[in-house]
C-alpha cells in the first residue's frame, strides 16, 4: 500500500488561517459533521427568533386589551413563529442530528451522498432566508403585503388571491417548498447511509436505536413531505395560473386543502418528535448505567408508529363536518398510535427503574420530556375523542397540548441531546451547574406557560385572537402564561451563554466524558474529519462495551 | 491484555497514513443558490430568476465535474497527536439476570389466593359492613330498614325520591333487591381483593384493609350522586367510610388466611400439560 | 491471549464477508418512494374532482385516448433494457442505437402531449383555469410530462457526451440508476392513463 501516491493531498494546516479560508472550509464542505454542527447551530438561531416571536405573541396577551403589537403584526408573528419552529427548527433539527451522528454511530467515515447531504443544508438555509425575505421584500414589485399571515396550516380559501393580496402567502408556499427539497435530500442520504454504510458487524439488530429512530423518521419524511410539497404546487397554480383547486366558485374544495395539509401534517409532528425519541434512547442507558429495556419492542414500536401515523390525519378535522364514519376511524386511529407510544415511555421507565442514575442535565431534561411528554399524550388521547375536540378545537387547550409535544417533548429532548453530545463535538466540557440552573428555569417557565393555557382554552379562549376583553375569566391564566415565557426567556439565555461560553473557554471534556458505549465515544472530540483511523468490526450492539470489558463482552448474551 | 492488541475494534491504529474522503466542492451550495433565486423570482422580478437559472446551469456544471468521471477525492492524513486515547479496561464484571432465575419473577404475582377465598372473605366482609350499617341505622334513625332501603337505591332508580319516613319502612321488595346486590358486589369486591393483593406492595394489610377502603371512599364521593341518588342524599359519610373498613379488614383478613396457590404460569411444563407421573408434583407427595 | 488472536481472525473474515446493499440502489429507491408519494396526492386530487366542475368542456367531450404517445412511452422502458444490456457487454455502439430509440420515443411522447395540449386550448377553449377539469388534468399530465422531460434531459446527456467520445462504459452504475428512473416514469403514465382516459373519460 506504500506506493499509492496521494495527489490531491491538502497543503499543510497553517495556524493563522485567513478569515477566507475558514469561510471557504465552511461553505464548500462536505463532511457530515460540519454539515450536522451548521444544522444544528442556524435551527438553533432560527429557534431564538421564533422565541422572540413568541415572547412578543405572549406580552400582547398579558393583559386584556393589549396594544403591544397591531392585529395585522399579530398575524403575522404567529404565522411566521409556528413556520419557523416546524420547518426551519424542527426539520433542520432532525437534519442535523441525523447528519452528525449516524456515520459516527455506525463507523462510517461520511454520508452516503456528501455533496447531495451539502445541497440538502444549503438549501434549507436558502429557503429559510428566502421565507424571512418577505419581511422586507414582501410587497414585491407589485403591491401591499408583507411576511405571510394566513397561519401555519395556510387553510384554503383564506390563500387564495381574493383573500390574500401581495406575495405573502406566495413567499409562505415557496420558502417551505424550497427547505422542504433539503429535508427530502437529507432523508434519503440517511437511509441509504445507515442501509449501505454500516461498518462490519453491524447488523440491523445491532443498529444502535437512534440511529433506526432516524431511519424511520427519514421514511416518513419521504412519504409524507411530498403532499405538502404537492398541496402548495397546486396552490401556486391557483395563485398564479388562476387554477382551480381550493376556488369553491369553481367547484374546488377547501376541505380537500385540509385533508392535503394534514397527509403531511400529522406525521410531520412525528417526524419532529422523532429525534426526541432517538435522545432518549441513547441518553437513558447511560445515565442509568444499563442497557435499554426492552429493545426489540422500542425499534418494533418505532416502526409501528411509522406505519400507523400516516392514517391519523383526519383527527386535524373533526370540526370540518365530515362523515360519522370517517370521525370514527379516525378516533380510533389515533388512539391505537398511542399504543406503540406508550410502550416507549414504558421502556425508557424501566430502563431507568433500579438503575444507578446520574442525575446531570441530559438525564434531567429526559426526566423532564417523560413527565411533560406523558401529559401532551394524555391530552392528546382526549382530543382524539371528535365530540370533545368538537368542544376544544382551535382553543388554547389545544395549543397547550401541542406545546407539551412539542416544547415539553420536542425541545427537552433536543436539550438532553445538545447537553449530552456537546463534549462530543466540541471538546468541550458545558458548565454542569449552569445547566441544571438553565433545566430548572425551563422546567418551571415551560409549565408556568403552559399549564394555565389548558384552563384558559376550556374556559373557551380561542387560539389567533390578538386580544381579549376583560371579565372572561381569562386574565389571571394569561398573566401566568406571559410571566412563564418571561422565566423561559431567561433559560434560553442561560442555554445561549452556556453553549457559546463553553465553547470559548470550557474545560476539555476527553473522548468518552460519560462512559458511554456507542461508537461515537471511541473517537476522539471532535472527531477527526476521517472519524475512525480504521473502520471499526462490531459484535454487539455495545461495541464500546465490548471493548472496555474484553472477559465480559456483550456479544457473548446476544 | 491490552486494548491495542484487539483488531479492527473501534480506535484501532492503522499502518495507512492517509484515509480517502470526499473532496470538498462550493457547487452544491452554489446549485441550491440558483434553486432558490429561480423561485424567488416568481415572488420578485422576472431578472431574478433569469440569474438564478444562470447560477443553476454554471452549478451543475461544476458539479457535473465534481462527480464525472470520477468523484473527486482528497486524502487526509491521520495525525497521529490526535488519536483517541486508549479505553481503559475494567475488569468489574456485571451479573446479567437471566429469565426465571431464583429471586427473578418473569411472571407476576408467583403466588395467589384461591377465588374462593375471595368469594368467602367478600361474604364475611359483606356481613361486617351490613351489620355496621345496621347499627348506624338503629343509632341514627331508630330503623334497621333505613340503609337497606338506601342500598337499594343502586338497583331501583326510584328510591331516590323516597322520603325519610318511607325509608324508615320495611318493604319486602326492597328489602330482597338490596340483599341480592349486597351479596354480589361482596364476592365481586371479595375476588377482586384476592386477586390484586398478591401484587400489593409491602404491607397487604395496610392496603387491603384501610387504603383501598379510603381510596374507594373517595372515588364513591363524587360519582355517588349518578350511581345512587338516594344514598347521595341521606348519606353520613363518617359511617360510610366505617363501613368500608370494616369490610376491608375483615374480608381482607380471611383473604389472607387462606393458603396460596401457584399461578398457572409459575408452573413447570409437565404440570401444566397436565402429566402426572411419581416425583412430577413433590408437594403432593405423601411425606 | 489466545482469545485476542481468535478475535482478530474473526474480525479479518467479518470484514471480508460483509456486505451491504449499494447506495445509490438505496438512494434511487427511495427517491422514486417520494415522488410516488408526490403523484400520489395530485392523482388523488384528479380523482376527489372527477365530475365536480361546474362548466364544461368535460372530459368525455373533450379527450382522446393518445394510444400511440402510450405505446411509444412503454416501449421505450424495453429499449431501455436493450441499451443497457448492451452497455454490460461493453458494446458501445448498438448501445448508442438503442438509446437514440429510446430517446426518439420519449420526444414522441412529449410532442404528441404538445399537439394534445394546442388542440385542447386552442379548440376546445380548455385551459388550466376553465374549470377543474381543466386545473386537475393539466397538473397532473403536466407534472408527469416534467418528470418525462426530466428524464430526457438525463437521457440526451448521456447520448450526447457518449457521441463525445466520453467512455461511457465507465458510468454502467449512473446508467442503470437513470433507467431505473425512467421506468418509474413509464410506469407512473399507467396509472395516469388509466385514471385520466380511461375512469375520468367514461
Amino acid at each position: 500500500m506504500a506506493s499509492i501516491d496521494y495527489p490531491l493531498e491538502r497543503p499543510a494546516v497553517s495556524l493563522e488561517k485567513g478569515f477566507a479560508q475558514h469561510l471557504y472550509e465552511w461553505v464548500a464542505t462536505v463532511d457530515h459533521k460540519k454539515l450536522g454542527l451548521m444544522y444544528v447551530v442556524s435551527a438553533l438561531l432560527f429557534f431564538v427568533i421564533a422565541g422572540l416571536m413568541a415572547f412578543v405573541i405572549r406580552l400582547q396577551l398579558m393583559f386584556p386589551n393589549g396594544h403591544v403589537v397591531g392585529p395585522d403584526t399579530f398575524n403575522r408573528l404567529f404565522t411566521m413563529h409556528g413556520t419557523t419552529m416546524v420547518f426551519l427548527v424542527g426539520m433542520p433539527l432532525v437534519a442535523g442530528f441525523a447528519n452528525y451522528l449516524v456515520p459516527l454511530m455506525i463507523g462510517a467515515r461520511d454520508m452516503a451522498f456528501p455533496r447531495l447531504n451539502a445541497f440538502g443544508f444549503w438549501i434549507f438555509l436558502f429557503g429559510g432566508f428566502l421565507l424571512y425575505y418577505s419581511y422586507i421584500g414582501g410587497s414585491g414589485l407589485y403591491g401591499a403585503g408583507s411576511a405571510p399571515d394566513v397561519g401555519w396550516f395556510a387553510n384554503a380559501p383564506l390563500t387564495e388571491k381574493a383573500f390574500s393580496r401581495g406575495h405573502s402567502t406566495d413567499y409562505w408556499a415557496l420558502g417551505i417548498l424550497v427547505s422542504g427539497v433539503g429535508s427530502i435530500a437529507s432523508a434519503i442520504n440517511v437511509i441509504a447511509t445507515a442501509f449501505s454504510l454500516r461498518c462490519p458487524g453491524m447488523t440491523l439488530s445491532r443498529m444502535p436505536l437512534f440511529v433506526w429512530v432516524m431511519v424511520v423518521d427519514s421514511w416518513l419524511i419521504l412519504v409524507a413531505l411530498p403532499p405538502l410539497t404537492a398541496a402548495q404546487i397546486m396552490l401556486m397554480l391557483d395563485r398564479y395560473l388562476g387554477a382551480n383547486f381550493f376556488n369553491t366558485q369553481q367547484g374546488g374544495s377547501a376541505v380537500l386543502w385540509q385533508h392535503f395539509f394534514w397527509i403531511f401534517g400529522h406525521p410531520e409532528v412525528y417526524i419532529l418528535i422523532f429525534p426526541a425519541f432517538a435522545i432518549l434512547s441513547e441518553v437513558i442507558p447511560v445515565f442509568s448505567r444499563k442497557p435499554l429495556f426492552g429493545r426489540a419492542a422500542m425499534v418494533g414500536a418505532v416502526v409501528a408508529i411509522g406505519f400507523i401515523s400516516l392514517g391519523v390525519w383526519a383527527h386535524h378535522m373533526f370540526a370540518v363536518g365530515m362523515s360519522s364514519w370517517s370521525n370514527t376511524f379516525f378516533a380510533g386511529s389515533s388512539m391505537l398510535v398511542g399504543i406503540p407510544t406508550g410502550l416507549k415511555i414504558f421502556n425508557w421507565t424501566a430502563t431507568m427503574y433500579g438503575g444507578k442514575l446520574r442525575l446531570q442535565t441530559p438525564l434531567l431534561y429526559c426526566c423532564a420530556f417523560l413527565f411533560q411528554f406523558l401529559v401532551a399524550g394524555l391530552t392528546g388521547i382526549m382530543l382524539a375523542v371528535a365530540p370533545f375536540d368538537w368542544q376544544l378545537h382551535d382553543s388554547y387547550f389545544l395549543i397547550a397540548h401541542f406545546h407539551y409535544t412539542l416544547m415539553g417533548g420536542l425541545v427537552m429532548g433536543i436539550f438532553a441531546g445538545i447537553y449530552y453530545w456537546f463534549p462530543k463535538a466540541i471538546g468541550k466540557m458545558y458548565n454542569e451547574k449552569l445547566g441544571k440552573w438553565q433545566f430548572w428555569l425551563m422546567i418551571i417557565g415551560f409549565n408556568l406557560t403552559f399549564l394555565p393555557q389548558h384552563i384558559a382554552g376550556m374556559l373557551g379562549m380561542p387560539r389567533r385572537i390578538y386580544t381579549y376583553a376583560p371579565g372572561r375569566g381569562w386574565e389571571l391564566w394569561n398573566l401566568l402564561s406571559s410571566l412563564g415565557a418571561m422565566v423561559q426567556f431567561v433559560a434560553v439565555a442561560c442555554l445561549v451563554w452556556n453553549l457559546v461560553h463553553s465553547a470559548l473557554r470550557g474545560e476539555p471534556a476527553g473522548d468518552d466524558p460519560w462512559d458511554g458505549w456507542t461508537l461515537e465515544w471511541a473517537t476522539t472530540s471532535p472527531p477527526p474529519e476521517y472519524n475512525f483511523e480504521k473502520l471499526p468490526v462490531v459484535r454487539s450492539s455495545r461495541p464500546l462495551w465490548d471493548m472496555k470489558h474484553p472477559h465480559d463482552p456483550d456479544w457473548k448474551y446476544e | 491484555m491490552s486494548v491495542e492488541e484487539h483488531h479492527g475494534e473501534p480506535g484501532e491504529r492503522t499502518q495507512e497514513t492517509h484515509v480517502q474522503l470526499p473532496a470538498p466542492t462550493f457547487w452544491p451550495m452554489i446549485f441550491a443558490f440558483g434553486v432558490t433565486l429561480l423561485l424567488a423570482g416568481l415572488v420578485t422580478f422576472w431578472a431574478v430568476s433569469l440569474i438564478g437559472f444562470i447560477i443553476v446551469l454554471r452549478a451543475v456544471w461544476g458539479w457535473w465535474h465534481t462527480v464525472i468521471p470520477h468523484e473527486e477525492h482528497e486524502y487526509v492524513a491521520i495525525e497521529p497527536e490526535h488519536r483517541p486515547a486508549p479505553i481503559l479496561v475494567e475488569y468489574r464484571s456485571v451479573v446479567r439476570l437471566t429469565v426465571g432465575e431464583e429471586g427473578h419473577r418473569a411472571h407476576l404475582p408467583v403466588e395467589v389466593h384461591p377465588y374462593t377465598a375471595g368469594a368467602v372473605g367478600g361474604l364475611v366482609g359483606g356481613a361486617a359492613m351490613a351489620i355496621l350499617a345496621c347499627l348506624y341505622g338503629l343509632v341514627r334513625e331508630h330503623s334497621i330498614w333505613y340503609p337497606i332501603n338506601l342500598l337499594a337505591g343502586v338497583i331501583l332508580p326510584g328510591m331516590g325520591n323516597a322520603t325519610a319516613e318511607q325509608l324508615r319502612q320495611f318493604n319486602a321488595g326492597v328489602f330482597g333487591a338490596a340483599l341480592i346486590g349486597h351479596i354480589c358486589i361482596s364476592i365481586l369486591v371479595g375476588i377482586v381483593y384476592a386477586a390484586i393483593m398478591p401484587m400489593f406492595p409491602k404491607y397487604a394489610a395496610l392496603w387491603a384493609g384501610i387504603l383501598v377502603p379510603l381510596f374507594w371512599t373517595g372515588l364513591t364521593y363524587p360519582l355517588i350522586g349518578i350511581l345512587n341518588p338516594a344514598m347521595g342524599e341521606h348519606i353520613s359519610w363518617p359511617w360510610f367510610v366505617v363501613c368500608q373498613l370494616a369490610f376491608g379488614l375483615c374480608g381482607g383478613y380471611v383473604i389472607a388466611r387462606s393458603t396460596n396457590i401457584r399461578t398457572f404460569q409459575s408452573k413447570a411444563f409437565v404440570e401444566r400439560a397436565g402429566l402426572e407421573f411419581p416425583g412430577s408434583h413433590p408437594e403432593k407427595e405423601p411425606q | 491471549m489466545a482469545e485476542a488472536l481468535e478475535l482478530t481472525a474473526d474480525a479479518l473474515t467479518m470484514e471480508r464477508e460483509w456486505k451491504t446493499p449499494d447506495r445509490g440502489t438505496v438512494g434511487i429507491i427511495f427517491l422514486i418512494v417520494t415522488e410516488s408519494a408526490l403523484f400520489l396526492i395530485f392523482v388523488l386530487a384528479y380523482l376527489v374532482y372527477i365530475g365536480k366542475s361546474v362548466v364544461g368542456p368535460y372530459p368525455k367531450d373533450v379527450l382522446e385516448m393518445p394510444i400511440a404517445a402510450t405505446v411509444c412511452l412503454l416501449s421505450s422502458s424495453l429499449t431501455i433494457v436493450m441499451a443497457e444490456h448492451q452497455l454490460e457487454k461493453n458494446r458501445i455502439g448498438p448501445f448508442r442505437l438503442w438509446w437514440a430509440i429510446t430517446i426518439l420515443l420519449g420526444l414522441y411522447f412529449l410532442y404528441d402531449t404538445a399537439l394534445e395540449w394546442k388542440k385542447l386550448i386552442y379548440v376546445d377553449h380548455l385551459t388550466i383555469s376553465t374549470n377543474l377539469f381543466g386545473t386537475t388534468f393539466y397538473s397532473l399530465v403536466g407534472l408527469h410530462a416534467s418528470h418525462v422531460t426530466v428524464g430526457m434531459t438525463f437521457l440526451l446527456l448521456v447520448f450526447t457526451v457518449s457521441l463525445l467520445g466520453f467512455p461511457i462504459e465507465t458510468q454502467k452504475r449512473r446508467v442503470k440508476f437513470l433507467s431505473w428512473y425512467w421506468h418509474f416514469v413509464d410506469w407512473v403514465w399507467v396509472i395516469v392513463f388509466t385514471v385520466v382516459y380511461i375512469v375520468s373519460a367514461r
